[in-house]
């Protein structure tokens, strides 16, 4: 039972976009990052969300769903290839590797987690106010 | 001898919203935490709530029947657009019916303070 209702489903949806938010911010800083400590381009990075049974309400089984990270996952596909023989990081063809980030991708991501990291908390400070009115019941 | 004002209907009445209306607040804030989850579709009070309160105020017995009745979270029989990946969660609709839970719970909780007032007013002689 919580003080302030809802605080343990927004508490989850807020970590789990701040955790996308992160990575997104890691794949943009690395979008022209070829070559990492294990050799080769950068790879991006993706977030996957499951959903978790937060709260079971007895006999009648249904619940409230909240959402957690469920991985960190590495996007395996091959970046493109750009022909630059003066680069240092150059294969033999001339050909470098760029990491497979692509920056509207990524910047849609970020709109969309910031977005949705803002409605959980509007979520939050509803609950909030909400339990404060509670607490003046009588005076 | 303080009980008849705790067993009036509007004040029993005003108790189970109010409950209904923090449960809501709940539901409201998994559909939007599970807003892009997909094959999410959207919880609400389950609709025999409402519709047993009505039945208990019309038939006249609602301080018995009150007791046994308690929200219930149910998956909302009638969520509007289901998106492709399954999801029926709108988002403005859940931040629009949380401005509204607002309000309900803003004016019940004025129901049960002026129930509470009248109650202190009648014993100490002046209004508070």
């Amino acid at each position: 039972m919580n003080l302030i209702s809802g605080i343990d489903l927004s508490a989850g949806a807020l970590a789990a976009q701040k955790t996308r938010l992160d990575i997104v911010a890691q794949n943009i800083a690395n979008a022209q990052t070829t070559r990492t400590a294990k050799g080769g381009p950068y790879q991006r990075q993706v977030v996957s969300f499951e959903t978790e049974m937060v709260r079971t309400q007895g006999a009648t089984g249904g619940g409230l769903q909240g959402i957690r990270v469920a991985q960190v996952t590495t996007d395996r596909s091959p970046g493109q290839q750009v022909y630059n023989p003066q680069h240092p990081d150059a294969s033999a063809d001339g050909l470098v590797t760029m990491p497979n980030v692509n920056l509207s991708q990524e910047m849609v991501d970020l709109i969309t987690a910031s977005r949705t990291y803002e409605a959980n908390l509007s979520v939050v400070k509803n609950a909030r106010q909400m339990a404060m009115r509670t607490l003046e019941i009588g005076k | 001898m303080v009980d008849p004002v705790f067993q009036s209907d509007n004040y029993v009445l005003a108790r189970k919203l109010l409950d209904a209306a923090v449960l809501r607040q709940d539901a409201i804030a998994a559909n939007v935490a599970n807003a892009e989850t997909p094959g999410y579709r959207r919880v609400d009070i389950a609709p025999n709530f409402l519709e047993q309160l009505k039945a208990s105020v019309s038939d006249g017995n609602l301080p018995a029947t009150a007791a046994a009745l308690r929200p219930q979270i149910a998956a909302d029989p009638n969520a509007r657009t289901i998106r492709p990946d399954g999801n029926s969660v709108e988002i403005e609709h859940e931040l629009l019916a949380m401005n509204r839970n607002a309000v309900e719970h803003e004016y019940l909780t004025e129901v049960i303070t002026q129930n509470i007032k009248q109650l202190k007013m009648a014993i100490t002689g002046r209004s508070v």
